[in-house]
């Protein structure tokens, strides 16, 4: 055979960006300027700062805000609400990557049933739905009742207001997060792949790991960061369902603001919570990368 | 009772619809900023039906929380209820707009006892909107021991039978009480010192909850509870089998105000409202639907017998009661501890 | 109860796709290192057969063996099978070394073998230099030697290709077939080849299986298929053939006088006429009708027509031909050259028609 031509390694389609193409841009960018750079450097500004005797913030310069969201009890609360993102990311990649797949592999009429069936909840307020499942956790409520007329359990279990609830909570809250770019990326996959690493000696496991996670990586990382940032965050469910009793940093920062009265505290609480966000992305772009290696 | 209350706007447009009519309405507005959960919209709809004054209802859910956003807010509000502990702050930094009593034809019927409180000495800046206590609530039906102090909610029997305010204020103040100190003493000494008795009650609790503690009650999730008065005599009126006490050691009076704040642009109107508000009927009204202790002589009067015997809301009761007042950065120190303590857990 | 003589058995198998039947009761048999073709217009059921051998799909009914073993419900990755797939199926993620690889390191082959040997095929199929890039920077054809690269280095006893080069533009196609037909004496390797290019059928196969709604019409060498069709639709789908319904008239010594649809009479051989049979169709190759301005010799029927029509075709001429009797018929001429006379539109010509290159089919149902 002959010598074959050099393929192109440029992506033929990419242009360098011209005025024209700044100025489409210019209304995000505004919108980027006015609402999220300018509150972080607001947030920047207040974490630095004290407050009076009425909880309005003074300006003048100080590191206590920082000094004090590295206290023992805040790295611990921080470290808690880490654990129990990172629980409820596990569990949400655990069902939600099965559930995004299995949608994806349906027939286009099937699929979109079952996409509506994911993001019908959505129709709801969140907070209703929250009541909803403490109407079913309750001591008296529905899943003990079931379980109890069932004689499957002697007692009415304690679910509410535990961590098992906060987590139930949270996977409930976020599981459609990681199943739709799951499902995104998944729909994308040629099933010729998988068929092609079954054909050359890839048994599930192999061809999961190999071709499948892989392939569907960017939704994976995408739901992951779509669930944990928000859920260390997250606190009317810990409020609610948790009894307020495990506070996470979420309660901890709407605590400052609106009990405390201490703007510049939860700012830099802020500022910290910001910084594990960029972390979070960059550890994940990075994985990425070593995938792709 | 749902019915009731969704023919009551009806009712009350043709009670002052006839009272008024031929009185034109003079229109314009009003931003209230209230607590949710304490005016009926009954109330708002016939102040409107009866002034032509459009009411917008903001709510908040703890006195910080509407101080925290009257003071980001850039004074868009009219009308607020502030507590009287922050009353007493907002009075001290000038931030209240003061109240014309001649402009409030009804301001006689209220208590006098209810007038002239630390908060605000002259009686200058605010008007008395419902007065309440935070007392324990008990579930008899699964509670058969007398329970009268916070020594006898906060023991091992009780473990995980326990609701409590989700507010650090009250619970170190029911802890100062144990310790017999006076709940306005908060100095970081005696804040550090309510850690040891607030550590223990904190392994008995099952949740801490400000908004609506009576859920976890009537769900039978709690059989015991630290609750506003209110919630506990909206338990009582739905089965009697709750009980409402006052702590023995001391309990916490509370009165909630009214008060224009001093970027108000609708003070007229404010203090239409104010005024509407101490009619007796309305006044009445109010209390029907939120059974707190009402302030208003001329409104108790319209109250059925049986309202009256709620002990919730209108305890009969000999127990030292005190009122809170503004304790600046000490709020701090207590916040920290609750944290703590609740991180701890 | 297998042939020892074949690397693939299929037995009576059939598949079903809720109320279509794909597979119709096939029964096949591959020698080692044949070159077999599966040929059929879209939906004909090749495909799905293919997909049984490899694994994707599992038949209904019947069973397969390859190597002598049952295969029929194997797992694909069990399979000592392997697949061009149409798309090509590379992993986007993986270099092409990576890509060739992955069946070696599926097998946990160690890695200096691997090396050796995915050096090896790189080299057999011309990727040297190409090792490190990613399947987006490769042209089809590359792609295409990829793919059949990574399917060849595990050696499986079977390679499947599935319409491999149907994406190639015809003159990249008319080579690597060329190529593909050369590595496959080279390896001395089992080839099922799933097309639906008759051409390119006929030019690379041992033996050409002509498949119909779910069955095998007619399986035989590419000789076989285009001279001695075994049915109406293989005679029309391969290459081009006047198929007419025929009529018989009379019996005679060593023929029978039949009259063809439009009108036309011939004498087509006694012995190639069905035993009963009143009717039946006749087929003949359009560059088998001898054209010529003058009486043909020695042909066993003649007629008269008029060139009604005439397709320049390069080297080729294509002409319609409507004969006296009325009958069309469509014959292909070598172009004009020094000893051709010129045929043009409108000319009154002579035709014959030899026994041997009459097919007799049984009549339509």
């Amino acid at each position: 055979m002959q010598a074959l031509p050099a393929a192109d390694a440029e992506n033929p389609h990419a242009r360098r960006a011209t005025p024209m193409g700044w100025w489409l841009l210019a209304p995000m960018l505004i919108w980027l300027a006015l609402f999220v750079v300018a509150p972080l450097l607001i947030l920047v500004v207040y974490s630095f700062c004290s407050r009076d005797d009425l909880g309005r913030v003074v300006f003048d310069f100080t590191w206590t805000n920082y000094a004090r969201v590295f206290d023992d009890t805040y790295l611990k609360i921080l470290a808690r609400s880490v654990g129990y993102a990172a629980l409820t990311t596990l569990i949400c990649v655990a069902a939600g990557f099965p559930a995004g797949w299995f949608i994806a592999r349906r027939p286009p009429a099937v699929r979109n049933r079952l996409l509506l069936l994911v993001m019908i909840p959505f129709w709801t307020s969140f907070l209703i739905r929250t009541y909803a499942w403490i109407a079913i956790l309750k001591s008296e409520g529905l899943l003990n009742a079931t379980l109890l007329s069932a004689r499957v359990i002697p007692q009415p279990l304690e679910l509410l207001y535990t961590p098992v609830a906060v987590v139930i909570g949270l996977v409930y809250a976020y599981l459609p997060f990681m199943i739709l770019p799951v499902y995104g990326s998944a729909e994308k996959l040629d099933n010729a792949l998988v068929e092609a690493a079954h054909d050359l000696g890839a048994g599930p496991l192999r061809a999961f790991s190999e071709v499948i996670i892989p392939l569907t990586w960017p939704g994976i990382a995408a739901g992951v960061l779509l669930v944990f940032v928000p859920a260390i965050g997250m606190f009317a469910i810990t409020d609610l369902m948790g009894g307020a009793k495990v506070a996470m940093i979420g309660n901890v920062i709407q605590n400052q603001v609106f009990k405390a009265r201490n703007l510049p505290f939860a700012a830099a609480l802020g500022v910290v919570f910001t910084l594990l966000f960029v972390a979070s992305y960059l550890a994940l772009q990075w994985r990425g990368r070593r995938a792709r290696a | 009772m749902k019915m009731l209350r969704s023919l009551l706007p009806l009712a009350l447009a043709a009670a002052f619809g006839v009272a008024t009519a031929g009185a034109a309405p003079k229109g314009g507005k009003l931003n209230l900023f209230g607590w949710s959960e304490y005016v009926p919209q009954a109330v708002i709809d016939g102040f409107t039906a009866e002034t032509g004054v459009k009411v917008n209802y903001e709510t908040y859910a703890s006195g910080e929380e509407m101080l925290a956003k009257l003071l980001a807010g850039g004074g868009s509000y009219d009308l607020i209820q502030p507590p009287d502990y922050i009353a007493e702050a907002l009075i001290k930094g000038g931030l209240l707009t003061p109240v014309d009593q001649a402009k409030l034809p009804h301001f006689g019927n209220l208590m006098p006892e209810y007038l002239h409180m630390p908060h605000d000495p002259e009686q200058k800046f605010t008007v008395p909107f419902m007065v309440g206590t935070v007392g324990i609530v008990v579930n008899t039906e699964k509670v058969t021991t007398p329970v009268n102090s916070y020594a006898e909610l906060f023991t091992e029997a009780h473990k995980n039978r326990i609701v409590v305010l989700d507010d650090g204020r009250e619970l170190v103040t029911a802890a100062l009480y144990t310790q017999g100190k006076d709940l306005n003493a908060m100095t970081a000494e005696n804040i550090a010192g309510t850690r040891p008795v607030l550590a223990a009650w904190f392994k008995l609790i099952k949740l801490f909850d400000s908004d609506s503690p009576k859920t976890a009650l009537l769900n039978g999730d709690v059989d015991l509870g630290l609750v506003w008065c209110g919630e506990a005599a909206i338990l009582h009126n739905e089965d009697k089998k709750f009980r409402y006490v006052l702590p023995k050691e001391g309990a916490h009076l509370f009165v909630d105000l009214l008060a224009i704040p001093k970027d108000a642009r609708n003070v007229e109107n404010a203090h239409l409202f104010i005024d509407y508000l101490l009619r007796a009927e309305v006044s009445k009204l109010v209390s029907d639907e939120f059974p707190y202790t009402n302030p208003n002589a001329a409104a108790r009067k319209l109250l059925t017998p049986e309202q009256l015997a709620n002990p919730a809301s209108y305890p009969v009761t000999d127990r030292k009661l005190d009122t809170f007042r503004h304790i600046g950065d000490s709020g701090a120190a207590i916040d920290e501890l609750i944290t703590d303590l609740k991180n701890a857990n | 109860m297998s042939d020892p003589e074949f690397m693939i058995d299929v037995r009576a198998v059939t598949k079903r796709f809720g109320d279509f039947t794909a597979v119709n009761d096939i029964t096949l048999g591959v020698r080692a290192g044949e070159f077999i073709t599966l040929l059929g217009p879209s939906g004909c059921g090749k495909t799905t057969l293919l997909r049984m051998l490899s694994g994707f799909e599992t038949p209904d009914e019947g069973s397969i063996r390859i190597e002598g073993n049952d295969v029929t419900r194997l797992a694909p990755y069990r399979r000592n099978v392997n697949q061009v797939f149409q798309s090509y199926a590379l992993f986007p993620h993986l270099s092409v070394r990576d890509n060739i690889a992955f069946g070696l390191r599926m097998q946990k082959v160690g890695d200096e073998e691997t090396r050796r040997r995915v050096a090896e095929v790189v080299d057999l199929v011309a990727l040297g230099g190409f090792e490190d890039r990613m399947p987006h920077q490769l042209s089809g054809g590359q792609r295409q030697r990829v793919a059949l690269a990574r399917a060849i280095v595990p050696k499986p006893a079977v390679l499947l290709l599935d319409e491999p080069l149907s994406a190639l533009d015809a003159k990249l196609r008319r080579q690597m077939q060329v190529e593909l037909k050369r590595l496959q004496k080279r390896l001395g390797m089992t080839f099922v080849f799933v097309t639906h290019d008759q051409e390119e059928a006929l030019t690379m196969s041992d033996r050409v299986a002509v498949m119909n709604r779910g069955r095998v019409e007619q399986l035989g060498t590419a000789t076989e298929i285009y001279h001695r069709p075994a049915s109406g639709f293989v005679a029309d789908f391969i290459g081009e053939s006047n198929s007419l319904p025929a009529e018989l008239l009379a019996r005679e010594d060593a023929a029978v006088r039949v009259r063809l649809q439009g009108g036309l009479e011939l004498r087509v051989p006694r012995a190639a006429w069905p035993a009963d049979a009143t009717r039946a169709l006749v087929s003949v190759r359009p560059e088998k009708v001898c054209v010529s301005k003058r009486p043909i010799e020695g042909a066993e029927n003649g007629f008269q027509a008029v060139i009604a029509e005439e397709i320049f075709q390069g080297a080729l001429d294509h002409l319609v031909l409507r004969t006296d009797a009325g009958t069309v018929l469509s014959a292909v001429v070598a172009n004009e050259s020094a000893i051709m006379e010129a045929l043009h539109e409108g000319d009154r010509v002579w035709c014959g028609l030899h026994f041997d290159d009459l097919v007799i089919l049984p009549a339509l149902a």
